[in-house]
């Protein structure tokens, strides 16, 4: 499903350039979850951005799905995101102006999907928001966004998810009413997850988990949880 | 805290918040300077030409007192009594033809002959330079000075010689500067000057021919000028002549200045209540920004009314910016146009700070400011400490309480009063101020109308539409506020330019087709058959109408002297100087007989006359009153026998007043006549006709309409600078608005982006969203526009209405291809933006 070869990625801040991504080498198979885990600054989030097609590599490849995310267009990678991924986000980033609804309308609109606001209702029904569909960002908890989100996510029924930190902004108790969301969406989409976490017990839920260092992934690191 | 240290600790946190600069104000500032700036430099202009037009009043009137009359000269016991008094000059002035040479080409001029003492005030320059009296000598030919417009239509230069009635000239020079002609709207010629001695060698000066005196008076002491006039009125007291003094010098032009003030005054308040949107965008803007610093400051401990005062103080202060800056730089433009432009100016003009107009203006422009912010300011005052302790940091309470509310109406008044107060028309005033509510309620209502349609309306399949669609109709949207500032501007346009158009085609258009092609003066008693007989003869002539005629003015009313009569303002031009009078034993063919009735044809009894309709509403008389009118220094006084219709904008010959037979046959008079000629024939016309009787000066209805039109274009420059100032407003506030959503377009385009949309997509939802507003604005300010302008026309000018598609296709054009540069160039950042950048620094 993902793999990725020799992966570099440098970023020219006000010092000069700065190597984020050192030659990293993955691959994760379909279906399967693994967890990126790492100190601050490691590029765990410059390397799901890579994946994404968020973040253009200085060299090396990603292949996602058999595209070359790489060798591709901005636009293309539009396309491929809303076809292949869907992303979550540590600070949730809903349209502040757009109703639970509308946002996680959002992916359906631009792939031209028949009926989004049907199958968002749906979506957002089966995280438990049901009632809260014309609600605004502003008018939901913490809990509630990134339960819209992870709708959002989902919504499009990718290939692949990113999930950068989901619980960083959220309680103990509802960041593992989150995360056991997420995961029971995963098993039932049969989405590959790349979850990047702080949180050992988060991490140690998934398949497999690799450590970055630097920005490098050293070895795997604990046993799969599931 | 107690009350008396509210103003303190406002302005110590007032100073600390613009420390921060002027950022995110540009709109604010520009809105309020190019308003303020458009009031003061108008108000300052025209006070400035209005002091140098009293300034140089008797080089205006060329002195300080005149004498005034047609047909007939002065009687030789009052012109010794004038020279007693003081210098005395006497100018003759009239229309006439000049011929070239050859006598091949004649033109229509203003003649005028001067005396030796001529000028009294000021210089007359020539070009090459030399003494009037040099130039106007008889050295065996008498000598003329004329302007340079003259020598082009003749074709000839300084040095050639010309044919005016029975003498020959020679030119000796151009007139640059005749320091007693004031600016003109209609001129029908160029002028022709030369002696009084020149004059009487035309042969030109025959009774009852349209030729006016002038008598000017330098006395030694010009304050004493309402003395010297009693003691003549005493002297002669039957005299009819028109007097004038150094005070009334220039009237029209006067009343035109402040009749210009007053309207070019109402389009700048225009622009500037447009400019409030902008004001009221980025205050709102601002302070939304400074959501959490007010709930921080609330959480400290800081009042509501704290908080207010201490935002209030900023937007004052600002605003005392821009309208600073713009009131310094409307005190500086008479300054600088009188440098720039001196002596080409058509007013003399004296710069001065005209501290009233400056005030004035920046009057305006801090109510402009204080009315728009008052409402995001009472929002900021009740803004919930709360705030802080959710996300997104949105305030979703936008009701500024019942205290602002009261205060904005209380700002609303006064600016309305302030715009009343300092206008010369209140009525007009008025109507503006219901005009301007209208349509800021027309506006407001339909921008609602727009979102609230906008969300209601099916999603279209399309993603960029349905997503260009949401964008007008989401929380927080600048949607209102676009519709809002550009329809008002727009309309402003469409006004403007459709008021335009129809004193266009009223000119241009409508006039020709039906008018006369030339209107003949002078045609005396002894040649009125002759000039039928070739006028007849020559190809391509249709109607030939003509009449007597003779100067008369009219002194009373019903009995009742002109001075202390009610006279209606719409008429009063008919008491202000000559009217053409004619007489007729029939009617004439196409009158209409509104009251009354005509006199039989073989009528022989007591003077009667038939006025117009609306002269007679105007003078507050009907049939059987008497009016009485002096002709060459005699008044003559008849009963009103019938009232007629008369339709002016036809051009078909017509008279105010016309008598029976019996009264006027044996007064000294001429003939008027006027030809329908084909287009093709008005040249030969021309030629055969003012070859034939040189004395007979001919009027070419289409150089005059030529001439009206040009000025009508020259008025209409400044009032469409003043839209385009007002339009240009529209834009700025809606580039504000567009600006202070940045930063959401942005967040959404990143989020779009991440959701898997292309840039075609993002580029596609804002393309739509702003071709729609300026479609909507550009509907709405067409019909807004359009009904305003029907209004000014049908009501107003009484005149006929034309909706023009083209300037109405036009506007909406503009509005949208503005509207969506602006958008898109203020959203290209948001396209431009890395996703990934975004997300970091969030």
């Amino acid at each position: 499903m993902v793999e990725i070869r020799n992966l570099h990625l440098s970023l020219i801040g006000g010092a000069g350039a700065v190597n984020i991504l050192r030659g990293v080498d993955l691959s994760v198979k379909s279906g399967e979850t693994i967890s990126i885990v790492g100190p601050s600054g490691a590029g765990k989030t410059t390397l799901l951005m890579a994946l994404s097609g968020l973040e253009r590599p200085s060299s090396g490849q990603v292949r996602i799905a058999d595209t070359d995310l790489t060798a591709i267009s901005e636009d293309d990678l539009a396309r491929f995101r809303r076809r292949h991924v869907g992303i979550v986000f540590q600070s949730f980033h809903l349209v502040p102006t757009m109703t639970a609804l509308e946002n996680v309308s959002l992916p359906l609109e631009f792939a031209a999907a028949a009926d989004p606001a049907g199958q968002a209702k749906a979506a957002l029904e089966k995280t438990g928001l049901g009632d809260r569909l014309h609600h605004f960002p502003g008018e939901l908890s913490g809990g509630e966004q990134q339960r819209v989100a992870l709708a959002r996510a989902f919504v499009a029924n990718p290939s692949l998810l990113l999930a950068d930190e989901p619980t960083g902004n959220l309680d103990r108790e509802t960041g593992i009413m989150v995360m056991d969301l997420l995961f029971s969406l995963q098993k039932e989409h049969g989405t590959t997850l790349v979850l990047v976490t702080h949180d050992e017990t988060l991490a140690s839920r998934c398949n497999r988990s690799i450590q970055m260092i630097d920005g490098r992934v050293m070895e795997a690191t604990g046993t799969p949880g599931e | 805290m107690n009350e008396v240290r509210i103003i303190p600790q406002a302005l110590r946190l007032a100073r600390r918040e613009l420390r921060g600069g002027l950022r995110g104000f540009g709109v604010f500032l520009t809105c309020l300077f190019l308003g303020v700036f458009s009031i003061s430099a108008i108000g300052s202009f025209t006070e400035s030409a209005k002091s140098g037009l009293l300034a140089d009043a008797s080089g205006l009137l060329g002195g300080d007192f005149e004498i005034r009359m047609a047909h007939r000269e002065l009687p030789t016991a009052a012109a010794s009594f004038l020279a007693t008094r003081g210098s005395l000059s006497h100018v003759v002035t009239m229309r006439t033809m000049v011929a070239n040479d050859d006598g091949n080409k004649r033109i229509l001029a203003e003649l005028k002959a001067v005396d030796h003492a001529y000028p009294l005030y000021g210089n007359v320059e020539i070009e090459p330079t030399q003494s009037i009296a040099r130039a106007l000598v008889d050295d065996g030919i008498y000598g003329a000075l004329v302007e340079r417009a003259l020598l082009a239509r003749l074709d000839i230069d300084v040095g050639d010689k010309v044919k005016v009635g029975d003498a020959e000239f020679l030119i000796r020079g151009v007139l640059t500067t005749e320091p007693d002609r004031t600016i003109r709207a209609f001129n029908l010629g160029p002028r022709f000057m030369t002696s009084l001695d020149g004059l009487a060698a035309t042969g030109l000066m025959q009774p009852g021919s349209l030729i006016y005196h002038a008598y000017r008076l330098r006395l030694p002491d010009r304050e004493t000028v309402d003395q010297f006039r009693d003691d003549l009125q005493e002297r002669f007291p039957e005299a009819g002549w028109r007097l004038r003094t150094w005070r009334e010098a220039a009237p029209r032009v006067r009343f035109f200045l402040d009749r210009m003030n007053q309207n070019l005054t109402l389009i700048g308040l225009c622009a500037l209540l447009v400019g409030g949107l902008g004001v009221s965008g980025a205050v709102r803007s601002y302070l939304t920004g400074k959501i959490t610093h007010i709930a921080t400051m609330k959480c400290l401990g800081a009042p509501g009314h704290l908080i207010f005062v201490a935002y209030l103080l900023q937007v004052l202060a600002l605003g005392a910016l821009g309208a600073g800056a713009g009131v310094v730089c409307g005190a500086v433009l008479p300054f600088l146009i009188k440098q720039l432009l001196g002596s080409h100016l058509p007013v003399p003009l004296a710069p001065a700070i005209h501290w009233q107009a400056l005030l004035t203006a920046a009057m305006f422009g801090l109510l402009i400011a204080l009315v728009f912010s008052l409402k995001a300011l009472g929002v900021a005052r009740r803004v919930s400490p709360a705030i802080l302790f959710r996300g997104y940091g949105e305030n979703t309470d936008q009701n500024p309480g019942i205290a602002i509310r009261i205060m904005i109406a209380f700002a609303v008044i006064c600016l309305a009063m302030l715009a009343v107060l300092t206008s010369t028309d209140h009525k007009m005033a008025v109507w503006f101020i219901c005009g301007a509510a209208t349509s800021f309620g027309i506006f407001r209502y339909a921008a609602a109308m727009v979102v609230k349609l906008t969300r209601h309306l099916p999603r279209p399949d399309n993603p960029s539409l349905r997503l260009g669609l949401a964008n007008i109709h989401r929380r927080g949207s600048p949607a209102g506020n676009a519709l809002f500032s550009l329809g008002l501007g727009l309309t402003a346009l469409v006004v403007i330019m459709l008021v335009q158009t129809n004193l266009d085609d009223k000119v241009n258009e409508t006039v020709p087709s039906e008018a006369p092609a030339f209107f003949f003066l002078d045609i005396q008693g002894s040649q009125a058959e002759a000039f039928e007989a070739l006028a007849k003869s020559l190809p391509g002539i249709g109607k030939i109408e003509r009449y007597p005629t003779l100067r008369g003015r009219i002194t009373a009313i019903a009995g009742t002297p002109v001075s202390t009569a009610e006279i209606a303002q719409e008429v009063r031009w008919a008491v202000r100087g000559d009217r053409f009078l004619s007489y007729s034993a029939e009617m004439p063919p196409d009158t209409e007989i509104v009251a009354g009735e005509w006199w039989p044809p073989d009528y022989t009894g007591e003077p009667l006359v038939s006025l117009t309709d609306d002269l007679a509403k105007g003078f507050g008389v009907d049939i059987g009153d008497t009016l009485t009118v002096n002709v060459l220094g005699r008044d003559v006084t008849a009963r009103i026998s019938s009232r007629r219709q008369v339709d002016w904008s036809t051009l078909d010959l017509n008279f105010a007043l016309i008598f029976s037979p019996g009264l006027l046959e044996n007064a000294p008079q001429t003939n008027i006549a006027s030809i329908h000629v084909l287009p093709e024939d008005e040249e030969t016309t021309y030629d055969a006709i003012t070859k034939q009787f040189p004395n007979v000066s001919a009027i070419s209805t289409r150089e005059v309409m030529q001439n009206v039109s040009r000025t009508l274009d020259r008025i209409g420059t400044a009032f469409r600078s003043m839209a385009a100032i007002a339009l240009l407003t529209g834009f700025l506030v809606l580039a504000g608005a567009v600006s202070a959503d940045q930063h959401r377009r942005i967040h959404d385009a990143v989020i779009f982006k991440v959701c898997g949309a292309t840039r075609f997509d993002i580029l596609g939802a804002f393309a739509t969203e702003f071709v729609l507003l300026g479609l909507i604005a550009g509907c709405l300010s067409a019909i807004v526009g359009s009904l305003a302008a029907m209004g000014i026309i049908k009501g107003l000018m009484k005149m006929p209405f034309t909706l023009h598609l083209t300037t109405i296709i036009t506007t909406i054009l503009i509005g949208i291809a503005l509207t969506l540069l602006l958008g898109l160039l203020g959203t290209w950042k948001a396209l431009g933006q890395k996703p990934s950048t975004y997300l970091r620094g969030e």
